[in-house]
């Protein structure tokens, strides 16, 4: 009789599950690995920002003073431009993401959906370079000659409106960079939008327009509510972008420190700030505040993607 | 008495009396694209009773269903010919306004469609599009066209809650509900009970036996039993064509064509 040691079993059994252990730790170390690297990145950035935190205080959250020359630095300036510029972006952007995901997806003539549909796809590939190159050179004088400059004009002296759109009529400034913010989350978001709205089964809106309903009330009624969830999250995917986006923003926001007051005023972002100024930042004051700058947008980031998270969880519970 | 064995008819339509008729199609042809679905099809759906269409897969009984309400005219590329006349009017024209039309023939769909919303938002939605009904007598047709579809008992406590947590059953009747809410002159049912387990379908097929006192209802249905219990009458439909009509005994018991009743038979099909 034959026992399963003698048939090579057991050399076999034994190289088996330690290969199996060996294949576990590997899977293991690929799915820690990322969060290493994020725990370190954040531990990092906490680090490199103490001193500042150290030196200012809670002024540097509060303060929108930034001052190279006096060694004085607050990120209240540059948050504010980064909440701004991407919540406008966002608002700029949606009406028209769900416009083209909508025509796309409901209306549009079959002739015309695959150049519309590629249209949108690559704009959401070209390089925020190039964006930032087009904003500046392209948009930003067209704008401050045919927007700007006829909305100073007309605003009443001493009127609030007055106050807030005041600036140098240079096309630079905060809603510039708005909206050429929305502008590049726009695809994105309407690519997102136009999947969603795929997904939707043919005869859940054959029963809404059974019922009678007209085509704004089909989206409306029921496909908006029935793609929510996955909107939720798009939309803050594409918030999250905003947030972030650097180089387009550091060209047409016109990098002024301190607390915008106005839409065309010049103003700064977390990412402007930092990709203007690291490179030329000397004192350890001036480094620490920009590294500081750099965890307050990671935070800022990551509380976009935890709203996503709660609502989306909130949706799929309701 | 003549005995010669006449070879059978190719078809054989019933004509029913013109003023029992609440729609009737005239010379329709139904294309997707260039093909061809429908063919030449002449019929009249009798108000206040069940018509049943059968037949094989592919033959053009759904089809016919989705040219009655226009469903059809959501997707560029199909088209249809002749004449659909309800109450004489006729719906294929290009001046009917299809969303009323819609909201005058109701469709209830093979597999159960709830929109994301509330049970009570489900059966409200219809009707809150055409009427302005007060809060009281919105509850009060929720309520009736819940009882009517026999779903009432099962969730009169969750009223509030997503349509979508039914189970399957529960959904298609909940789409009944939806459908009669907007009280529809014409009711069209595509395989409504296909994808429901027995009990479910004899729930749907009481409310449907309930529903024929106020509605005029088509179905379509590939259950022979179905068509059998339910239907007053009975349209047999093969590849695009209609070719059977008349009262549901008379197609079942004693099929004129040799198609339907080598259909009806279990020969083919």
């Amino acid at each position: 009789m034959t026992t399963v040691a003698e048939a090579g079993g057991a050399p076999r059994a034994a190289r088996g599950a330690a290969l199996d252990r060996l294949f576990e730790a590997l899977c293991f170390g690929a799915a820690t690995l990322l969060l290493t690297a994020l725990g370190g990145l954040v531990v990092s950035l906490a680090i490199g920002g103490w001193p500042a935190f150290e030196r200012f205080g809670l002024s540097f959250f509060t303060s929108a003073t930034w001052d190279p020359v006096q060694e004085i630095y607050g990120a209240a300036g540059a948050v504010t431009g980064t909440l701004v510029t991407a919540t406008l972006a966002l608002l700029f952007a949606l009406p028209l993401a769900f416009g083209i995901a909508i025509f796309l997806v409901e209306l549009c003539p079959p002739m015309l959906r695959r150049p519309i549909g590629t249209a949108v796809e690559l704009l959401a590939g070209i390089p925020s370079i190039v964006y930032g190159m087009w904003g500046l050179f392209v948009f930003a004088p067209w704008f401050a000659k045919h927007v700007q400059m006829p909305i100073m004009m007309s605003a009443k002296p001493g009127t609030l409106w007055e106050t807030i759109t005041t600036g140098v009529p240079n096309g630079a400034g905060i809603l510039s960079a708005s909206i050429i913010l929305a502008i590049m989350i726009l695809p994105f978001i309407a690519a997102t939008m136009r999947e969603l709205l795929l997904t939707i089964p043919a005869q859940v809106r054959e029963s809404a327009y059974g019922l009678g309903s007209t085509t704004f009330e089909v989206i409306r009624n029921v496909s908006i509510p029935y793609v929510r969830t996955g909107a939720i999250g798009a939309v803050m995917l594409g918030l999250g972008r905003a947030l972030g986006e650097t180089m387009a923003v550091t060209f047409i926001i016109g990098n002024a420190h301190g607390f915008p007051t106005s839409i065309f005023a010049s103003g700064s972002t977390i990412a402007s700030t930092i990709a203007n100024e690291f490179a030329e930042a000397t004192g350890e004051a001036h480094t620490s505040s920009l590294i500081a700058l750099g965890l307050v947008l990671f935070l800022i980031t990551f509380a976009v993607l935890a709203l996503a998270r709660l609502l989306i969880g909130r949706q799929a519970h309701a | 008495m003549n005995v010669q064995l006449e070879s059978p008819p190719e078809t054989a339509i019933l004509e029913l009396p013109s003023e029992t008729v609440k729609l009737a199609v005239k010379n329709l042809n139904f294309f997707y694209g260039q093909k061809q679905a429908l063919f030449d099809v002449n019929v009249g759906f009798a108000a206040n009773a069940v018509t049943a269409l059968i037949g094989p897969s592919g033959c053009g009984k759904s089809t016919l269903l989705r040219t009655l309400n226009r469903i059809y005219s959501l997707y560029p590329g199909q088209k249809a010919t002749g004449q659909v006349l309800l109450d004489g009017e006729d719906v294929l024209g290009s001046r009917v306004d299809v969303a009323s039309l819609r909201a005058r023939v109701g469709m209830v769909f093979q597999k159960p469609t709830p929109f994301p919303m509330s049970i009570f938002d489900n059966v409200a939605y219809g009707v809150r599009l055409y009427e302005k009904l007060s809060k009281a007598d919105l509850a009060a047709r929720v309520e009736d066209s819940l009882r009517r579809a026999a779903l009432w008992d099962e969730v009169k406590d969750k009223l509030r809650e997503s349509g979508l947590s039914l189970s399957g059953g529960q959904q298609q009747r909940l789409c009944v509900a939806r459908g009669i809410a907007v009280r529809p002159e014409v009711l069209l049912l595509d395989e409504p009970a296909s994808a429901l387990d027995p009990i479910s379908t004899a729930r749907l097929e009481e409310t449907i036996a309930e529903l024929k006192r106020d509605y005029t209802i088509v179905i379509v249905t590939h259950n022979m039993g179905q068509a059998a219990r339910l239907s007053d009458h009975t349209g047999f439909m093969y590849l695009g064509k209609l070719v059977e009509f008349g009262e549901t005994e008379q197609v079942f018991t004693n099929p004129v064509t040799t198609r339907a009743r080598d259909y009806i038979t279990g020969r083919f099909g």
